[in-house]
């Protein structure tokens, strides 16, 4: 199907270019680093407080990454008239969005699984016991992440003030999925399965990407054709 | 109990009205602004177009 | 336009002479909780609004005619108004009630969050110049943000039945007398917020029309 085929060549292309200059992974990588560390002098958290915080923390560290990371996506098509390129191209609006999307999750994943080791180290947390569950969560999270964010890189390509405007526009719109999130990463982290009430909070996560892609895609040739 | 809590009531009415109140000033103040926009740029084209 | 205002006042007065004199004391509360009855229905207006922009900008994506873009920014600017109003009389009842000036209160947490959302819709709009692009990502944004209300408001909701705060709105059943108030009292203020819109709409047409002179006069 060319339309896969489309998607997948676009992420390459993406990730191709990310791995040559490395600049956003390791801005971002960077940062999730310094504040987690920072935290963990800051407050110097009990066994006890790490446990009913770290879901927090960590979403934050990584929603702030992942804006970093989405921020550049569209951006840096606007020199040479890329994006125009792309936009003429056979490439419809839709893969190029889905494919822009998907080298993003991947960057944000690497970033994720890259601080857990790093966070599980310094906080003294089991989160390998429910490791596959943990990372379908984060599969799922960052795919939320990664659509809204790319859908406001698009939005936001050609403003001025784009760095502020990307963050204020994109929060509040994640908040439901990042509290998902949040809820679900604090016990698995803790090495508790999830059962019960976390499910429903892994549903609303599940509905939250369902919704927020179509709407997406629905909406995604009027922002990049108009 | 009573006579305090109706101040406190007649703050909150208060509160919710001077929102609104402030939401009016705001438009106020832009209707200012677009009229003396307006005068200014039809003095403005009234000189150009009499030269 | 002077009719719809003299209707709403003479409604609102109406209801302040039910809401003050007529109506009992809540049984816990006292005479505070009266606030209810400009608390909820400004948020039922605020949310009418940010509804109505969701649909004026769904009509713009399909027309592209400006003007339902101008109608979608009156209704979400009033809507943040009313918005506005029902987060600080919610402020002002938990301050009274429970001493504290903010909880996580479910309903006060998801509105300020939509008004934050809504408040992005203002800050877009100022940093794009050109009016159709302007038009086109705002109506993206506000269809966006109002498919986020409903599960804000309900993530909101479950989190807070996990940590249970004090609760602004103490639900249960309510006095039928008490009901009937608060959709009385929401008539006036839908009113107020048309002609607030209404006006608010006149004021982009003027704006239009003085981006008309302005090139003319360039021009020249």
């Amino acid at each position: 199907m060319a339309f896969v085929r489309h998607i997948l060549v676009v992420a390459w292309k993406d990730l191709h270019l990310e791995l040559r200059t490395k600049e956003v992974i390791n801005a971002s990588l960077s940062f999730a680093l310094v504040i987690l560390l920072l935290f963990s002098f800051a407050f110097d958290p009990t066994a006890e407080q790490t446990r009913e915080i770290s879901g927090g923390l960590l979403w934050l560290v990584f929603a702030f990454a992942g804006t970093l990371i989405v921020n550049r996506s569209f951006s840096r098509e606007l020199s040479n008239d890329c994006l125009d390129a792309l936009i003429v191209s056979p490439v419809s609006g839709a893969a190029l969005f889905l494919g822009k999307c998907l080298g993003n999750v991947t960057l944000l994943l690497a970033v994720e699984l890259i601080s857990l080791p790093v966070f599980g180290a310094f906080y003294n947390v089991p989160w390998t016991r429910q490791f596959c569950p943990l990372f379908l969560v984060l599969g799922l999270a960052s795919w939320g992440l990664a659509i809204i964010g790319t859908m406001f890189s698009a939005l936001t390509a050609n403003l001025k003030l784009r760095e502020l405007m990307l963050p204020v526009l994109v929060y509040p719109l994640m908040i439901p999925g990042l509290m998902a999130a949040i809820q679900l990463t604090t016990p698995l982290v803790a090495g508790q399965p999830l059962s019960g009430d976390l499910l429903g909070w892994l549903k609303l996560l599940v509905g939250f990407d369902v919704i927020f892609t179509a709407l997406a895609l629905a909406l995604v040739e009027t922002i990049l054709v108009g | 109990m009573g006579l305090r809590n109706f101040t406190y009531l007649f703050y909150g009415f208060s509160a919710a009205w001077l929102v609104l109140a402030a939401y009016v000033g705001i438009l106020a103040v832009r209707e200012r602004k677009i009229k003396r926009d307006l005068k200014v740029l039809q003095r403005m084209i009234e000189d150009r177009e009499r030269e | 336009m002077i009719f719809l205002t003299g209707l709403a006042a003479v409604l609102l007065g109406r209801n302040l002479y039910v809401m003050l004199l007529r109506l009992p004391d809540e049984a816990m509360q006292g005479p505070i909780y009266r606030i209810i009855f400009f608390h909820v229905p400004s948020a039922w207006t605020a949310f009418t609004g940010f509804f109505a922009a969701m649909v004026a900008s769904i009509i713009f994506l399909a027309k592209k005619d400006l003007r339902f873009d101008a109608l979608a920014v009156s209704v979400t600017e009033v809507g943040l108004a009313f918005g506005a109003a029902n987060l600080i009389t919610g402020m002002i009842w938990g301050r009274i009630i429970w001493g504290i000036w903010w909880t996580w209160d479910p309903r006060l947490t998801s509105m300020l969050i939509c008004w934050l959302l809504y408040l992005g819709y203002l800050m877009l709009r100022r940093a794009v110049e050109e009016p159709i692009e302007r038009a086109k990502l705002s109506a993206v944004l506000s269809i966006f943000a109002f498919a986020d209300v409903p599960v804000v408001f309900f993530s909101i909701k479950w989190w807070r039945t996990q940590h249970p705060q004090p609760v602004v709105w103490a639900g249960g059943s309510m006095d039928l007398a008490m009901w009937n108030m608060l959709f009385l009292n929401w008539v006036p203020l839908l009113l107020l917020g048309v002609v607030l819109v209404a006006v608010r709409m006149r004021q982009e047409e003027a704006e239009r029309e003085l981006a008309a002179l302005r090139r003319r006069a360039h021009a020249l």
